[in-house]
């Protein structure tokens, strides 16, 4: 099990640059920490749920991710252990928690999931027709089985997205304006339901609010177990579940509105520690 | 299916291009391919969100709505949102002088029934007020041919108690038997609902009439089933 390797994960974290005091915990102890500290309604809301993150399906979707990553495939046969994620060539720990980020080899600010797919074609010479790429959003495609297996070697570090180059600012600053955009049929923007006290419920769920670094972490904490979906779930599946609630078009995956949403709300969380994988409703 | 209908549209587009390229065959022809992206890092975040939301490819603008326009009109913002987003982007105070121009819009939007507001069927209310369905697009899009569009209420509103409302906006509960049913209170009710920036201007509240997401009389229903002694919100 992935889980067990990932144990022992923490003590090499601990030692290196990076690290923050959370990255030998797991992620439920993260979790039960900013519970205590902040008492909020949304960290707290699922006594179940948090019963269950011990056993968390994420952790098999990640298991198969890795199985998947060394794997050699592809028209070029090549497996995406040189893939980089931002801190080199197959530098995995901590990678996550530092994008979105520019990349000059593609020339543009990219996300986990754009990053993946950019790898998959440049590397292993799939394309945007490949079902390996074109499949989405499910803990039965190869995209999310990879997501997860990158994502959750971030576990407990600090959320820490690159501002360093103008493109990132940019996306970030952009994100932040078409966070509080109003429009479609019900004038919503994400402010709408995020924005408010803590506590405040779309029916009987508590939401998570940009007001509570604490909540953020866990709400921007993807990919994460959707216990109504049985599925693990990435953050461009939230914006594009939000949208349909919204009453917004469709979004295309991996498109730069996708990124500046997702660069914002990393933004953020900065320095709070990322919950991976999480387990929400 | 989208995926379907993209796919068939880039074969098109790109077989048309073939034809145009086959034909011609001039230097210059690439003029046709898109034009060069911005460079974002130059760009004002009001100008590149718009640039990102218009120009970016990133929606599928051309989605058919249930109301008959397209994504992008989901899109575009009038003045009211504008006015607004800028506003909740800066913590959502606004001066005396801008509410009053939201106000004022949003009264020049509010369209009476003939004979005046009167209550419909509370029971048809109570359903309207559960319902989330409907004008949902993305990747999932609602069909209206298989039920009337609900009026999303109880997402944010605690209303009868036998259910549980979300706490977004204040609770409803026993709305008429604490107001009264004074024609003031049911032509402020009726205006509230359809359009709140009369009163409460750049609220998160939908304009729920004005944006055309209920009919007249589905307000009349809804206001039955916030008014009527009978209803299940004022026991």
């Amino acid at each position: 099990m992935i889980k067990k390797a990932l144990c022992a994960l923490p003590i090499v974290l601990a030692m290196t640059a990076g690290a923050v005091a959370s990255a030998n915990q797991a992620p439920e102890d993260i979790l039960d920490a900013l519970a205590a500290k902040t008492k909020s309604p949304y960290l707290t809301q699922s006594p179940q749920n948090r019963m269950m993150m011990p056993d968390n399906p994420s952790y098999d979707v990640a298991e198969d991710g890795g199985k998947l990553f060394k794997q050699k495939r592809g028209p070029k046969n090549a497996s995406l252990e040189q893939c980089d994620f931002g801190k080199g060539p197959g530098v995995l720990k901590g990678a996550y928690v530092e994008l979105p980020r520019y990349f000059a080899d593609a020339g543009k600010v990219m996300d986990l999931e754009s990053r993946l797919v950019h790898c998959m074609k440049t590397l292993q010479g799939f394309t945007s027709d490949d079902p390996q790429i074109k499949r989405r959003h499910g803990s039965d495609t190869d995209i999310m089985k990879l997501m997860t297996y990158v994502a959750i070697q971030s576990n407990g570090m600090a959320w820490n997205p690159s501002m360093k180059h103008p493109q990132e600012k940019a996306m970030r600053d952009a994100g932040e304006v078409l966070f509080y955009r109003r429009s479609g049929s019900m004038d919503f923007n994400c402010a709408t339901c995020h924005t408010n006290d803590a506590g405040a419920r779309i029916r009987a769920s508590v939401l998570p609010t940009i007001k509570s670094k604490e909540e953020w972490t866990k709400a921007v904490s993807w990919p994460a177990h959707r216990v109504g979906h049985e599925h693990t779930r990435s953050s461009q599946h939230r914006v594009l579940e939000c949208l349909w609630q919204m009453r917004y078009p469709n979004i295309k995956p991996d498109s730069d509105v996708n990124i500046a949403l997702i660069s914002y709300w990393t933004d953020v969380a900065r320095g709070q520690p990322a919950i991976l994988p999480d387990l929400k409703r | 299916m989208f995926k379907k209908t993209s796919i068939a549209a880039v074969i098109a587009a790109t077989t048309s291009m073939a034809l145009v390229l086959g034909g011609c065959a001039a230097p210059g022809a690439d003029k046709t391919a898109a034009p060069a992206k911005p460079d974002y890092g130059k760009m004002s975040p009001q100008a590149l969100a718009e640039h990102l939301v218009f120009e970016s490819g990133s929606y599928d603008l051309q989605q058919p709505t249930q109301e008959g326009t397209t994504g992008r009109h989901r899109l575009v913002q009038d003045e009211t949102m504008k006015i607004c987003s800028e506003a909740a982007m800066k913590g959502g105070q606004i001066d005396a002088k801008t509410s009053e121009r939201i106000n004022k819009l949003a009264a020049a939007t509010v369209k009476y029934p003939e004979g005046g507001i009167k209550l419909g069927d509370w029971k048809k209310g109570r359903d309207l007020a559960w319902s989330g369905f409907g004008f949902r697009t993305a990747h999932n899009p609602d069909d209206h041919g298989k039920g009337a569009p609900g009026a999303n209420c109880y997402n944010c509103h605690q209303l009868a108690t036998d259910r549980t409302g979300g706490s977004l906006g204040p609770s409803l509960t026993g709305y008429g038997k604490l107001r009264g049913n004074s024609p003031e209170m049911l032509k402020y009710t009726y205006d509230v609902i359809y359009n709140p920036h009369v009163y409460f201007a750049c609220a998160n509240m939908p304009r729920l009439g004005a944006n055309g997401v209920l009919t007249q009389q589905q307000i009349a229903d809804v206001m039955a089933y916030l008014f009527d002694p009978a209803s299940p919100v004022n026991k």
